[in-house]
């Protein structure tokens, strides 16, 4: 049985406001009409009455473009390496405003991050993270995450859950710590009415119905047709448009590949171990000692990424690592749209 | 909770060069032991170049060191040439699914090296020695550029004496007597039964492919062929993705695969 209560909007100010108090807080903010995760320092900047995606995944809270591993210290006698991952211990931050589609990117992240070695850097961020998700209430052009099984509701995987009714939100309770941060601050928050959970229902039917005016495969036959069609000529069409900018992959919520390098000081004795975002469309990827790049061919880049998200991290994850966000086909410079390769692969 | 991406210091304890482009590396944990199975790879740091992934070529019965073999081709490798006795470089791992050393016991085992790619059969070939009796016959082809690109000739001469080596040019100079060609040249000086031996091979894509191609035409099964993929291993654990082929992380379920395996791949390996 789901726990709900409802927040007045007169009230999230100052919710928001106490967060502050106690936690970093990031939110959506707007700035130049579109909409980004942000830090915030102030209540006033979160904007929940946003609606669709924000420019830019959660993925950078998480996983930054680009954050230092280690620094080193090299001396005549010895060598000093200081681990970074350990200021990330005391984090304290909660994420509001998060949609459904990005909640499930982080799951489908953990899968990888939390497997058989841990990534510190990402595991210390996420569980020193709280989530307070925040409703779909409209469709955008784009959005798919009705068939990726990724929105616009969501079941789990939050502390709190908004969902935008008017004049309040219907707050869902997911966690002990979401249940504790409603008591902290029960005088803002009144009981949910049982209409409140039909309204929602009708609500996320409405958007559901609305995305399902443009078709998509069923994943099943998805995943099967992808397998089938690996040397088909549809990738020739695509690997000629692609211009290998490697935005599709910063702007995915699952795109995780990074680069790592070595970032020496002017003294040359000490320096800093980076990772930065790296992409699969990037001829470099693949490159090994000696030059041999395994992945030469723009076809053969473009095929990485549909496959890794639509056939191998289903074998990897059992998960497919879309969530239907719809910011690779917003974002491509070259039209190159992943809803219609679904399609095109399945004949649909 | 420990950090899998912080490389643990190793001294260099020695440095022996092998051809001119190639030297082989002795190294010794500052702290605790180093444990490998034959066919799994370290990273190295040289700190302020980066990291890089090599095999573990020395015995995995040695406790008191293990060794790298390096061909000079990069920015790293270039850096840690400049690097002698007594220098501190990083080692993270070992990582990987090394070759079947336990499964190919009480068999024949066929071993094919490309190049520096007979690095990662050095271990399985002194594992071997040590435990002789536990291996049918056991026959080693080694192809290289030329005579002087051979690694390990002191090492090839001793190991004569115990197992059977053959050896391949691409291009002779006027000092060597014995063949000319590509590796799979050796195979009309061997006789195999194929359901009595392993085969475990590395080398570049290309000799890997036809290497690969003869095996199955002399009756080999899918299960009896290894082979330890090249890819770029970054982080040795399955999350940076550089190293995938076909959905498949070469860091963490290779570098060895079956041929079975590999046969099932949508994305070419080899």
């Amino acid at each position: 049985m789901i726990e709900v209560r409802s927040l007045l909007k007169d009230f999230t100010e100052e919710f928001i406001g106490r967060l502050l108090e106690n936690f970093q807080v990031i939110a959506p903010v707007r700035r130049n009409g579109r909409v980004f995760y942000e830090m915030i320092a102030n209540a006033h900047e979160a904007d929940l009455e946003y609606t669709g995606r924000s420019q830019l995944p959660p993925k950078r809270f998480f996983l930054p473009e680009k954050e230092v591993l280690f620094t080193y210290e090299i001396t005549t006698r010895d060598v000093f390496i200081y681990d970074r991952s350990e200021e990330l211990e005391g984090l304290k931050r909660i994420f509001i405003g998060i949609r459904p589609c990005d909640i499930h990117s982080l799951k489908i992240l953990d899968k990888i991050f939390f497997g058989k070695f841990n990534d510190p850097y990402y595991g210390l961020r996420r569980k020193n993270t709280l989530i307070l998700g925040l409703t779909c209430n409209v469709a955008l052009e784009y959005c798919f995450c009705v068939y990726m099984g990724s929105g616009p509701g969501i079941e789990n995987g939050f502390d709190l859950l908004l969902t935008d009714l008017g004049d309040y939100y219907l707050v869902e309770i997911g966690s002990d710590k979401g249940r504790r941060l409603v008591y902290h601050n029960i005088d803002l928050f009144r009981s949910a009415s049982p209409g409140d959970l039909e309204e929602r229902r009708r609500i996320l039917s409405k958007v559901e119905s609305d995305m399902k005016k443009e078709p998509f495969p069923d994943l099943d036959r998805l995943y099967k047709a992808m397998l089938k069609n690996f040397e088909a000529d549809m990738w020739n069409k695509y690997g000629e448009s692609c211009l290998a900018c490697g935005k599709c992959n910063f702007v995915c919520p699952t795109c995780i590949c990074f680069d790592v390098y070595d970032d020496p000081n002017l003294d040359l004795k000490s320096g800093k171990r980076v990772r930065v975002w790296d992409s699969c469309h990037f001829i470099s990827f693949t490159r090994v000692a000696g030059g041999l790049v395994f992945r030469k061919e723009r076809p053969s880049r473009v095929k990485q990424r549909v496959y890794h998200k639509y056939c191998y991290s289903v074998d990897e994850i059992e998960m497919f690592s879309c969530v239907g966000c719809g910011r690779c086909i917003e974002t491509c410079p070259a039209n190159i749209n992943i809803m219609e390769i679904a399609r095109e692969v399945t004949g649909l | 909770m420990s950090n899998p991406y912080i490389p643990n210091i190793a001294v260099i304890q020695g440095v022996r060069e092998e051809t001119p482009d190639t030297r082989t590396f002795r190294l010794k944990l500052r702290e605790g032991e180093f444990t490998f199975t034959p066919g799994q790879f370290i990273e190295l740091s040289v700190l302020g170049y980066g990291e890089a992934p090599f095999s573990v070529t020395s015995s995995p019965l040695n406790r008191e060191y293990f060794e790298i073999t390096v061909r000079k081709v990069g920015i790293l490798t270039s850096a840690l040439f400049k690097l002698g006795k007594g220098a501190m470089v990083g080692v993270r791992g070992p990582f990987g699914r090394g070759w079947p050393i336990e499964e190919m016991k009480g068999m024949n085992v066929l071993m094919i090296g490309g190049g520096i790619g007979i690095a990662p059969l050095k271990p399985v070939i002194e594992y071997i020695l040590a435990n002789r009796k536990d291996y049918g016959e056991v026959i080693l082809l080694y192809g290289a550029r030329t005579p002087s690109d051979i690694v390990y000739k002191r090492e090839l001469e001793e190991w004569k004496n115990t197992i059977d080596v053959h050896l391949t040019v691409d291009r002779g100079d006027e000092k060597w007597k014995g063949r000319v060609g590509v590796v799979t040249v050796l195979f009309d000086e061997i006789e195999v039964d194929p359901k009595e031996t392993y085969s475990i091979q590395c080398g570049p894509p290309i000799m890997m492919h036809f290497v690969t191609k003869k095996l199955v035409e002399l009756g080999f099964s899918g299960d009896r062929i290894f082979l330890s993929l090249e890819r770029l291993m970054k982080c040795g654990m399955g999350f940076c993705g550089h190293c995938t082929v076909s959905g498949r992380y070469v860091c963490k379920e290779g570098p060895v695969f079956s041929y079975r395996e590999i046969k099932n791949f949508i994305e070419t390996a080899i």
